[in-house]
Parts: structure tokens; C-alpha cells; sequence
């Protein structure tokens, strides 16, 4: 029986939900007992419904043996567990972001979850109009992104907001083709996931054909540096972060079946992001 | 010459610009206008939120088509903040970077591969 434990968003961390999957990916017709123990970021469930969908996906059922009252409690309250047979919690304190399983076709879904998430949300904190709009870009940027690039059946998203740290996390997921196989494709050249990543974030790299692009992981990258945030990415056996200190990589030891994008944004930041624009809209061309 | 006024809004149905498949529509509006020389004016007006994608499509692609002098003269932009504005501006110089130096993006691929550029 796995236990996942003491899951937080670290690189150990999403080594833990690639393990579990490898050890029960070639399963069929049976039934995988997992535990969560000691802590679980609640955004960990898009990772963690991805894979478990790829398990039910070979039609076994997943039994949650044991759930930690206090993991129960959020992932009850944010939707995970009424996928798998749990009743749904409401959230008196309004501090999550809901979990959500979406085709790459459900963009106008997408941009209403977005909108009541984080746009028209009384509980957020009072973040400056521009703050809130950089936020939500981001998010559109990555559900694009995976729109566009991944090949996967569908999305998972999830997120925490944490108003004693004055923090948003928000993770991504798809289960599709993963950054190496997406370069592998346009040049002709294999890379591992971890160059593939590096290659991927940096201004003007697109794997597009035809048609400009390859901005909006380096514009994420951007925010991130001035908002003093995070980004994470994991793709296949490609671990790539990113903060102010810099880049930190790793080769996972199992490779995740799908990518990662997550985010931590801080929302006490109080940079005037309306002001970082454009004066003179007459030489834009 | 009077410029036709494009309305992005209307054209996409919502507030959110954000999919590429979305901008498709708003270049072929424009596309149609500057092969018949005719100068338009994009309105943002209402339009909350954009992204790259949808901005690449909608606008960056005109560079693989027309020339950055014809684009200059016939096409303007309004009803747009000045975030949004710093966004299309990196979306142009990026699509100009793409049609006119195709090998810088060999070069960027032969470095991570750590072969000579």
C-alpha cells in the first residue's frame, strides 16, 4: 500500500505522486489502496487527481485507505474527494481554490472558474487591480499553453490561498506529451525534459510552426521575479524552479506522465503593475 | 482615409481574449481589410483580460503576411490599457524577430544541444 506523506510542493514531493504512479501503472482490474498522512498542499491535488485518473483509466478503483482528518477536511472542501466518492465540504474561511477537471476544449469553463476563483472573489485580500489582473493572465497563459501544446485528454487545476503567508499557489496539470516529445517533434532532435524546460522558458522559444510565440512562460517567469513568487515545472522526468535566487533543477527518479506548471504568487505585493505599461500606443507597429 | 473600426469584443463574444483559436477571427478581420488597403482601427474596448496566445494570433501573425510598413500604416490600435499595450508590444517584436531571423530560433536550439551555433 502507498502512503503519500507529508506532501508539500517540493521536488521530493512530486517525485512521491510519479513513484506511486509508476508502481501501479501497468495495473488493471484492480484495486490501489493510497493513504494521505501528516500534510498535503491542497493545489498537490491536481497532480495527484491526474494520475489517479490515469490509473481508473486501466479501470481500477482507487481506495483511500486512510485520509488525515486535516487533509480530508481541505480536500473535501475544494472538491477533490467528491471524484472519488467523498461528500463535498463547504469553506467557511473561502481559502480554497476549487479542484477541477476540464477538456482542453473547455476554454470558456476555464475563464469563468478563473473569474469567480480569483477575479470576483470578496474573500482574496485587497490586492491592487493590477496585481489581480497579472495573477489571472498568468493562469490563462498556462491553460493556453497546455491547450495548445500538450495533446492531453484534459486539465486538472487546483490551488490554496494562504492569507496568514500572504501567498496564492495554483498548479496545473495536464497528462499529454510532455516538453521533450513537443521539441523532439518540431526539430527532430531528442533532449531531456530537463534542457527541453530550460529551453522552453526562455523569451521568443516556441514550438509552434508557422506562427509566432514562446512568450508567455518567460513573461510568467517575469511576474514571478518581480512579485517574489515561484515557478515550478515538471515534465516527464524534468524538474525546473524558478525564484528570485534563481534556476534549480533536477532529473525525478520516475517520470511524472504529463506536466506541471505551479505557481506561487504573493499577494501583499505592493508593486504598481498598472504602471509597468505603454505611454505612446501610436508606435506600437 | 477613414479606418474601419474592429471591434475585438464583439468579434471574439467575450471579455476574456485569451485562446489562440480566438484571434483567428480578429486577423482574418484585419487581413481582409489591409489586402484591400483599407486602414482599421482595433478597439479593446471592454476586453478584460488578453493573453500572448490569443495576441500572436490575432495580431503577430500579420507579420508573416504583410509588411511592417503597410501593418504601420494601416493598422491602429484603441480602447487599450497601457498593461495590455506593453504585452501587444513584446507580442510584435517577438512576431518581427520570427519572420525576419528564422535561424535565431535553430541557433537557441543547437545551443541547449549543446552542438555549435
Amino acid at each position: 500500500m502507498t502512503t503519500l506523506r507529508n506532501i508539500h510542493s517540493t521536488y521530493t514531493d512530486y517525485e512521491q505522486i510519479a513513484q506511486f504512479y509508476d508502481e501501479h501503472k501497468d495495473a488493471l482490474f484492480d484495486d490501489i489502496p493510497l493513504s494521505l498522512s501528516q500534510w498535503f498542499d491542497a493545489n498537490m491535488a491536481a497532480p495527484l487527481g491526474a494520475v489517479l485518473d490515469l490509473l481508473e483509466g486501466n479501470l481500477n478503483d482507487i481506495v483511500f485507505n486512510h485520509i488525515d482528518s486535516s487533509i480530508k477536511s481541505i480536500l473535501q472542501k475544494n472538491g477533490f474527494l467528491s471524484h472519488f466518492g467523498f461528500a463535498q465540504q463547504v469553506d467557511v474561511h473561502g481559502t480554497t481554490i476549487q479542484y477541477q477537471k476540464m477538456k482542453p476544449t473547455d476554454g470558456r469553463y476555464f475563464r469563468e472558474y478563473v473569474a469567480a476563483q480569483f477575479l470576483h472573489r470578496h474573500e482574496l485580500p485587497n490586492m491592487s487591480d493590477g496585481l489581480r489582473k497579472k495573477m489571472t493572465e498568468a493562469m490563462l497563459e498556462l491553460f493556453v499553453n497546455a491547450q495548445i501544446h500538450s495533446e492531453t485528454k484534459h486539465i486538472y487545476t487546483c490551488g490554496q490561498f494562504f492569507p496568514a503567508r500572504h501567498t496564492i499557489v495554483f498548479s496545473i496539470v495536464d497528462i499529454g506529451i510532455g516538453f521533450a516529445e513537443q521539441f523532439r517533434r518540431r526539430f527532430s532532435k531528442k533532449i531531456s525534459a530537463v534542457d527541453a524546460i530550460r529551453w522552453a522558458v526562455e523569451d521568443r522559444h516556441t514550438t509552434k510552426l508557422n506562427i509566432p510565440g514562446g512568450i508567455g512562460l518567460a513573461l510568467l517567469r517575469e511576474f514571478v521575479s518581480l512579485n517574489n513568487g515561484l515557478l515550478q515545472i515538471v515534465s516527464h522526468d524534468g524538474f525546473y524552479q524558478y525564484d528570485r535566487t534563481g534556476e534549480k533543477v533536477h532529473t525525478l527518479n520516475k517520470p511524472f506522465p504529463g506536466s506541471i506548471v505551479s505557481v506561487l504568487f504573493r499577494t501583499n505585493d505592493r508593486r504598481n503593475y498598472s504602471l509597468l505599461g505603454e505611454d505612446d500606443v501610436s508606435d506600437l507597429f | 482615409m477613414t479606418p474601419t473600426t474592429i471591434s475585438v469584443f464583439n468579434l471574439v463574444g467575450n471579455s476574456f481574449c485569451v485562446e489562440a483559436n480566438d484571434g483567428d477571427s480578429v486577423f482574418a478581420a484585419i487581413s481582409k481589410a489591409l489586402h484591400q488597403d483599407q486602414a482599421v482601427e482595433l478597439s479593446f474596448q471592454n476586453v478584460e483580460m488578453l493573453t500572448s496566445a490569443f495576441l500572436n494570433t490575432a495580431i503577430g501573425q500579420l507579420y508573416g503576411i504583410f509588411s511592417e510598413e503597410k501593418i504601420r500604416a494601416l493598422v491602429k490600435v484603441a480602447d487599450m490599457d497601457k498593461v495590455d499595450q506593453a504585452l501587444l508590444r513584446r507580442v510584435i517584436e517577438t512576431a518581427k524577430s520570427y519572420y525576419q531571423d528564422p535561424a535565431r530560433l535553430d541557433a537557441s536550439v543547437k545551443q541547449i544541444m549543446g552542438e555549435d551555433a
